[in-house]
């Protein structure tokens, strides 16, 4: 019988404990070198902390996932600002990984370096078969899954999760009618930029048949306002909606990127009291809930938890809704330099 | 082909992943990098026997947590049981406890009563 060493290695990294569940390559350290240098770090540079877990994350630890994970040495740079914005206290990387609540990082890539780096923004814009969002997504979450659980000690808490967990990155359409995703957080037209927040899984919002973008407005307001949304209480972390190009045509006509907002905030909107009678409110809410009985409440604090990303195929009158964790306070968008 | 350091087969998923994998060729190994970076020094550490009687209660600002923390410290009251009237309370639930809260509860003599939520 012929053996094969990789092979060999694989297996024997996937029956320790460095794996996500799926195959992963062998870190050789001459690979993990090779990403270091595309990553523009040293091994032993300190690039966070998680002081929860009194843990000092150094480079060659990023380094050696991102090869696990099978990125390519030309997304160096793109996953330098990944491993920054997983590390940055607020997007709460351990919370993220051992909460109920199962949650993803979400990776949204937009500008130049969507084309530029492969990544597939069109057909199953969500889920792509293609190695760009497949390992850049995957990358974010081996790294949640090998930084947030103190070594390996702690045991996750999500009580389903959802196949994010094991990759889930978005790229936005090179072009777009309201501007590039990442302009919603400040950063210039003309960048290249990756956002991370946590999030549950997406819920696909069908409508074939409105003649209006209020009506697909309203339809995916609709689908923000069921009682199971977990927003309803804490409306900590808001929504993402992923809008492909014919449902955004009839949108677009009507409404601008913040009149599109503010008519979901305004509108999408359910009755405090049937909420609690659903047992969706706390029977003593925390202040920070802001519950008022009788007034209709929305599931978004404010509108500016709510963001839009263009993508996907044409072709169909579908998009989608990805609801964020509930423990998600904040988004970090950074650009790629 | 790759050796390992503490772990055999038959591991399971809350067996801690190894600290260390080597792979040999023919005439050589080499050490496979560890993506998995380790806390120093332990995480946590818990003391499971009460040094006192006394219950001290931290609401971690879940929904029902203070209700259901407010209906256990009347219940241990009627059993005899000493309990603190004031309820600490963590400000939010998805993030650690600030550092003064954690190291006031690492002095408690008691039993810390903490994260009940329905």
């Amino acid at each position: 019988m012929t053996t094969y060493a990789t092979i060999e290695d694989i297996e024997n990294c996937m029956e320790n404990g460095w794996t996500d569940g799926l195959p992963v390559i062998p870190p050789y350290g001459s690979l993990v070198d090779e990403m270091l240098d595309a990553m523009g770090w040293q091994g032993q540079d300190i690039i966070g902390e998680i002081p929860s877990q009194n843990i000092v994350v150094r480079a060659e630890k990023a380094a050696a996932t991102a090869v696990m994970a099978g990125c390519k040495l030309e997304y160096g740079r793109l996953l330098r600002a990944v491993t920054e914005g997983l590390l940055d206290p607020l997007l709460n990387i351990s919370g993220a990984e051992v909460t109920t609540g199962g949650a993803s990082i979400l990776v949204i890539v937009s500008g130049p370096a969507v084309e530029e780096l492969g990544f597939e923004h069109s057909t199953n814009a969500l889920g792509a078969n293609c190695r760009a969002n497949a390992t850049v997504g995957r990358f974010a979450q081996m790294m949640r899954y090998f930084c947030g659980r103190g070594g390996g000690v702690l045991e996750s808490h999500g009580t389903i999760g959802h196949p994010g967990r094991i990759s889930f990155c978005i790229a936005e359409h090179p072009e777009t009618a309201w501007g590039p995703y990442h302009t919603q957080f400040g950063l210039p037209e003309d960048a290249s930029a990756i956002t991370l927040m946590s999030t549950e899984g997406p819920n696909s919002i069908n409508n074939h048949y409105a003649e209006t973008g209020a009506l697909i407005l309203d339809t995916i307001g609709d689908a923000m306002c069921h009682y199971g949304q977990t927003a309803w209480y804490y409306r900590s972390g808001g929504f993402v909606v992923v809008i492909p190009p014919d449902h955004m045509d009839l949108v677009s006509k009507e409404f601008s990127r913040e009149q599109a907002l503010d008519y979901i905030y305004k509108n999408a909107r359910r009755q405090t009291d049937d909420l609690i009678a659903m047992g969706r409110i706390a029977k003593s809410p925390i202040e920070f809930a802001q519950v008022v009985p009788g007034e209709m409440r929305s599931p978004l604090k404010s509108p500016e938890q709510l963001t839009f990303i263009e993508c996907g195929a044409d072709g169909g009158r579908f998009s989608a809704l990805i609801p964020r964790w509930a423990g998600s306070t904040h988004t970090v968008c950074k650009q790629i330099v | 082909m790759t050796q390992t350091s503490n772990t055999g087969p038959g591991r399971n998923s809350s067996t801690p992943p190894a600290q260390q994998l080597t792979s040999c060729g023919d005439v050589s190994c080499e050490l496979l990098v560890d993506p998995i970076p380790r806390p120093t020094p332990d995480p946590i550490k818990i003391t499971l026997k009460p040094k006192v009687p006394t219950v001290t209660f931290l609401d971690h600002n879940k929904p029902n947590s203070k209700l259901i923390m407010t209906y256990a410290q009347e219940i241990l009251r009627e059993r005899g049981v000493e309990v603190k009237d004031q309820i600490l309370v963590k400000a939010d639930a998805s993030v650690r406890m600030p550092e003064a809260m954690l190291q006031s509860l690492s002095q408690e003599g008691g039993l810390v009563l903490c994260g009940i939520s329905d």
